[in-house]
């Protein structure tokens, strides 16, 4: 009860908060920006370039679909530090903590909030996948519970590195380095093409230490067309959703044993 | 004597900065009690560690050695925190709510009933004079209003243990006595009442003993007759004083202040007919008699000078 209503005023407060507002925005923009091309593509279709121009299209499609995703982790990242950084600064941690409320509930608290956050991103990314595909004349072939587990694990991963981060530092910093993680995570999964500009040793421990977010990508099944659509079974989905779980419970936990031993003062 | 609310046993924390190789002194081996019923001020300069001592208290904080309890509790034990009430020093709160819905999320947090919460907000909104402002957004209260706020939610969950940090910070005169007459109230509620002023006639008036601490270390504790005085000695003052008379009132441990209205004479409370029935026997107009008894603030510059630390 105590955490859900941390959790639910942490999600208020994300509703007015007006850098959180920048970004979203920032992100509609950018996607509007996008679709103008892809639009435009799809009104010089004619019946001798119709391959070609659908693949254009689709390119186009998975291209605002990658980067709206990529947003979402950003956002997270940055919900997730701001949280309990915004508290912090404010010092209305101090009213709260000195309610009979347990460190680790108001962590938990934060975190399910910022999750709460996500969820309505990834409802949003959901309708504007089918959305895109709907303008670029094809529909999405993949089941929609994976449109919307995936991100959500991915989200909760990046959450919870932020939140374990700033704990112990400015949370500029911890988003930083969440992007660096981030960037990196994608540049050593081995199919990945800059993965090459690292030499395998420090590859090959990269890959296994940082979260996979190539594995835990929506855009694996994203598939627009039936030709291209990627088969999983349940168990993959399992495996794959039990490793993205962990990673994100592990960060969490640390974030709950560091947030237990740090001072609580105005920042 | 009551069970203490509050125990400090050799309590010492010292801020590190790593990176800078310093080490500051915040607490220094400070050890004192809090009393149940009781309304305790926390006193001393700025810097001399008192939001140290209350943010150890609160569990925000940890000390680097000694003991604390706190209603028998560690700090930031659930159980104790259950049971205590907490204004800190410039309250904060989250600007989007107002004063309703701040009340609520507090009273959600402390584990009240839903259904408790709407007539206990109305009575604390009314106790503290903000009825008629609890749907304006907490953004647009002034400080006074803002400080207001903090004292009903430090109220929220009837405590037993209220601790104050600053409390008159911000608030009118009219606001300082409501304050005062409040906490009056709860003391007469059987309630502990730990408060941190800088404000020392009302804490003179309000609190029955004094906590000082400076640069870290306590200077002086006691009740407020041990630390200003129990009106044990008076002060006589005469339109005069004939020489003759000087030898007897010193030999009975009289101080003598010759000044140009008159003679100040100190003397024991026990003597004072004795010394006041010589005076009239010789002549002389007594012109008041009144008990003697220093202020607290007379003793805190005393104890611990007009300076302080850095705040």
């Amino acid at each position: 009860m105590k955490v859900w209503t941390i959790a639910l005023n942490t999600f208020g407060s994300f509703l007015r908060n007006k850098l959180i507002i920048l970004f979203v925005v920032l992100i509609a923009c950018v996607v509007l920006l996008m679709m103008t091309p892809m639009l435009g593509m799809k009104a010089m279709t004619t019946a001798s370039n119709a391959g070609q121009m659908q693949t254009l299209v689709l390119t186009e499609v998975s291209a605002i679909m990658s980067l709206v995703s990529g947003f979402g982790s950003l956002l997270a990242a940055w919900a997730a530090a701001d949280a309990v950084a915004g508290e912090m600064k404010s010092g209305t941690i101090l009213a709260v903590m000195a309610r009979p409320v347990n460190r680790w509930e108001f962590l938990l608290g934060k975190f399910l909030g910022v999750m709460l956050m996500m969820a309505i991103y990834v409802a949003l990314t959901f309708g504007l996948s089918y959305l895109l595909a709907w303008m670029g004349g094809e529909r999405i072939q993949s089941t929609p519970w994976v449109l919307i587990v995936y991100p959500l694990v991915r989200y909760a991963i990046y959450a919870s590195i932020a939140m374990l981060l700033v704990t112990f530092m400015h949370p500029v910093l911890s988003f930083g380095i969440v992007l660096v993680i981030s960037v990196l995570a994608g540049m050593v999964t081995p199919t990945a093409q800059a993965s090459s500009i690292f030499r395998p040793w420090l590859r090959n421990p990269l890959w296994v230490i940082l979260p996979s977010t190539t594995l835990l990508s929506e855009d694996r099944f994203l598939s627009i067309t039936q030709a291209a659509l990627k088969q999983a079974g349940w168990l993959d989905h399992i495996i794959t959703l039990a490793y993205g779980l962990d990673y994100a419970f592990v960060f969490l936990l640390l974030a709950i044993w560091s947030f237990h031993y740090r001072s609580l003062k105005r920042d | 004597m009551a069970s203490p609310a509050i125990e400090f046993r050799n309590l010492t924390k010292i801020y590190r900065r790593r990176l800078a190789g310093q080490e500051i002194p915040a607490l220094l081996d400070v050890s004192f009690d809090v009393f149940a019923g009781e309304v305790c001020a926390f006193l001393g300069p700025n810097g001399a560690g008192k939001t140290t001592s209350i943010s150890i208290l609160m569990g925000f904080l940890f000390a680097d050695s000694g003991e604390i309890r706190v209603l028998g509790y560690h700090p930031g034990d659930v159980r104790a925190k259950q049971q205590i009430g907490f204004l800190p020093e410039n309250f904060a709160f989250y600007k989007y709510l107002n004063a309703e819905k701040l009340l609520k999320f507090h009273f959600a947090l402390s584990g009240g009933k839903p259904e408790d919460a709407d007539k206990l907000i109305r009575e604390l909104l009314y106790t503290v004079k903000l009825q008629g402002y609890e749907n304006l957004k907490i953004a647009k209260y002034s400080r006074g209003m803002v400080q207001r706020l903090g004292i009903a939610q430090a109220l929220l969950s009837s405590p037993q243990l209220i601790v104050l940090d600053e409390p008159t910070s911000g608030l009118d005169p009219a606001g300082r006595k409501e304050v005062r007459d409040l906490i009056s109230a709860l003391k007469a509620a059987g309630k502990t009442v730990f408060l941190s002023s800088h404000i020392l006639s009302e804490v003179e008036q309000i609190c029955d003993r004094a906590i000082i601490i400076d640069r870290g270390k306590m200077v002086r504790s006691g009740t407020m007759d041990e630390l200003l005085g129990s009106g044990d000695r008076v002060e006589i003052l005469a339109n005069q004083l004939p020489e003759q008379m000087e030898p007897p009132l010193l030999e009975w441990g009289a101080a003598i202040e010759r000044e140009a209205q008159g003679v100040r004479i100190a003397i024991d409370t026990a003597r004072k007919r004795e010394v006041a029935e010589m005076l009239w026997a010789a002549g002389c107009d007594v012109i008041s008699i009144a008990p003697m008894r220093s202020s607290l603030e007379e003793l805190f510059l005393k104890l611990v000078g007009s300076g302080g630390g850095p705040a």
